[in-house]
């Protein structure tokens, strides 16, 4: 216990006050983090070479998870609907959000108005998301309508095992698209002026200006939002959840998904972190990416 | 042309919204129907639905625990991940490394490779059927530590150094000194957490079995699967449950779009 305080501590003095309050703010966090990241991590990588189902205790199996996962055409259909999902969800979802973007990054207060309006889909809950797509893959519903003036038949959106997928890629394109636009017109903003200027003086045109100019410099933002789309995508299982279940026939079972009916509608934990394990091998190759990203923005 | 395009790029993209509104808006005993047909009765039934809704005995109690939820989590977070993130970012103490270390792993972790023994460790816990164990597996973020942590870098050294040196203690000047500067940080943090809390479906889903706990999303999804729901009501509650985050997010659109391209704009 200090008794007096000198004006300005000794640096043996600053140190340990340091010490004593930054050990207290950061103590909860190191607990939170070592008992629901680090132990169910760790715990993850031990049950995947188990077999447990809740009930009794872990059961070493060595590599059988593994080798039954190689064998197990459930797996590979999630794996391969997983990495459709993604690509589809996310490769237009940017190039769609980037051309939406250069026009609405421009100043003004309508272009204000339309980067509020085009963040409500994003901001929407998923579930709600889900009752209105629903209603609009109805048989009866808009989308059929639509079709209908072009004189096109009904399709079933939701229960045919070719369109179900598609009908989900168009629901989160849908979803995430003012997402990517937020990102993207916040880049675009803060590019430098003065090079579209000389551009300009040299007589290069909107459209060279955008592939000289505009791509390179906003290729940092455009790796972000790839990442986060990527990453994201990768995890995603809820949109399929609330509007297919999955199906038809496993037309929409991605992996995460095909996980999650493992661990707790069979309740094959030791399966389902086998699953995880191989899924966040997936996940650590695009983030290693990110990581390498984020901290290139520190340096520069 | 772009003065009309994008305006009407933005419209067809409400499209959707306006099915919501038209869906919710239809009067009862309209006719809709299992395959979203409209049709029959006439009339602007909105405040009749949304006032029907909350008479139901289910929804206001689902409504309440995700008001519960999301922001409980959202203000444990702005504490725990704020405290942290400061302490990260300004001051020297044993095991900072390890925390950034643990911070930056778990930011590169997911979620869906750890539900299974979390579910493990909350079931363990006894905590199956509670708030708690909604509540603290979420209540920190490792995003929200990195955030605040960047945030509180770029903090003025000259202020907490005058405070130092006319004899403040470390932990007063985190709170009286670092704390209001950290307030951008800070909300979009709350922001942030709240709009992800009140999407959550999974985490409640899991660990609540009994309806009385049930947040917004897993009761609407409840209701989604059984047959022959009331697509009219049912739509009226997806729009009232998508009208909070909405607002919050035109209200607090400056931080919002802070806390979205962190990391992704060159400052």
């Amino acid at each position: 216990m200090r008794l007096a305080r000198p004006a300005v501590m000794s640096g043996g003095g600053q140190r340990r006050a340091e010490e004593r309050v930054g050990g207290m703010l950061a103590l909860p966090a190191m607990l939170f983090f070592g008992v629901f990241w680090l132990l169910p991590f760790l715990s993850a990588c031990y049950l995947s070479f188990t077999r447990y189902d809740l009930a009794g205790t872990p059961e070493w199996v060595g590599l059988e998870n593994y080798r039954r996962m190689l064998e197990d055409p459930g797996f590979w259909n999630s794996a391969q609907v997983t990495a459709l999902y993604t690509a589809a969800s996310v490769l237009p979802a940017i190039v769609l959000a980037l051309a939406i973007a250069v026009p609405l990054a421009r100043p003004g207060r309508l272009n204000g108005v339309l980067r509020g309006l085009i963040m409500i889909p994003a901001v929407m809950p998923l579930v709600a998301t889900s009752v209105v797509w629903r209603i609009i893959y109805a048989d009866g519903g808009p989308a059929n309508t639509v079709l209908g003036l072009a004189g096109l038949g009904p399709v079933s959106w939701l229960t045919d095992e070719r369109v179900a997928m598609w009908a989900l890629v168009v629901m989160v394109t849908w979803k995430h698209l003012g997402l990517f636009v937020i990102i993207l017109t916040a880049g675009l903003q803060g590019l430098p002026r003065d090079v579209y200027e000389a551009a300009s003086l040299d007589g290069a045109g909107p459209v060279r200006a955008f592939f000289s100019i505009t791509l390179p410099l906003l290729r940092r933002t455009l790796l972000f939002v790839l990442v986060i789309a990527v990453v994201g995508s990768m995890q995603a299982f809820i949109p399929a959840f609330l509007l297919t279940g999955g199906g038809p026939a496993g037309a929409t079972e991605v992996l995460p998904y095909y996980m999650w009916s493992t661990a707790f509608s069979f309740e094959r934990m030791g399966y389902a972190s086998a699953m995880a394990m191989v899924l966040l091998a997936g996940l650590i190759v695009l983030s290693l990416v990110q990581f390498r990203f984020l901290r290139g923005g520190a340096d520069d | 042309m772009t003065r009309v395009v994008l305006p009407l790029v933005v419209a067809i993209m409400l499209l959707p919204i306006g099915v919501m509104v038209v869906v919710a808006s239809a009067p009862a005993g309209s006719g809709l129907d299992g395959a979203g047909g409209l049709g029959g009765g006439s009339g602007f039934g909105l405040f009749a639905n949304i006032a029907e809704m909350f008479a139901s005995g289910d929804f206001p109690v689902y409504f309440r625990n995700s008001l519960i939820l999301s922001s409980g989590i959202a203000v444990l977070d702005v504490i725990f991940a704020g405290a942290a993130g400061y302490a990260l970012a300004r001051l020297r103490f044993p095991g900072s490394r390890a925390l950034f270390v643990l911070v930056v792993g778990t930011l590169a972790l997911s979620p869906t490779v750890v539900m299974v023994p979390v579910y493990v460790i909350v079931h363990q816990l006894g905590w199956i059927d509670t708030f708690q164990g909604m509540i603290v597996p979420s209540m920190m973020s490792a995003f929200g530590v990195f955030l605040v942590r960047q945030f509180a870098l770029g903090l003025p050294e000259e202020l907490l150094l005058a405070a130092r040196i006319d004899g403040a203690g470390e932990f007063r000047i985190f709170a009286t000194i670092a704390l209001p500067l950290l307030r951008p940080a800070l909300l979009t943090l709350f922001l942030l957490q709240f709009l992800a809390q009140w999407d959550n479906l999974l985490w409640p889903l899991l660990v609540a079995n009994d309806p009385a706990l049930w947040p917004l999303p897993v009761g609407i999804s409840q209701l989604q699967t059984q047959i022959g729901y009331d697509i009219r009501l049912m739509t009226t509650a997806a729009l009232v449950t998508a009208v909070p985050p909405i607002v919050l997010m035109f209200l607090l659109q400056r931080y919002y779009v802070a806390g979205l391209t962190l990391g992704g704009v060159k400052k």
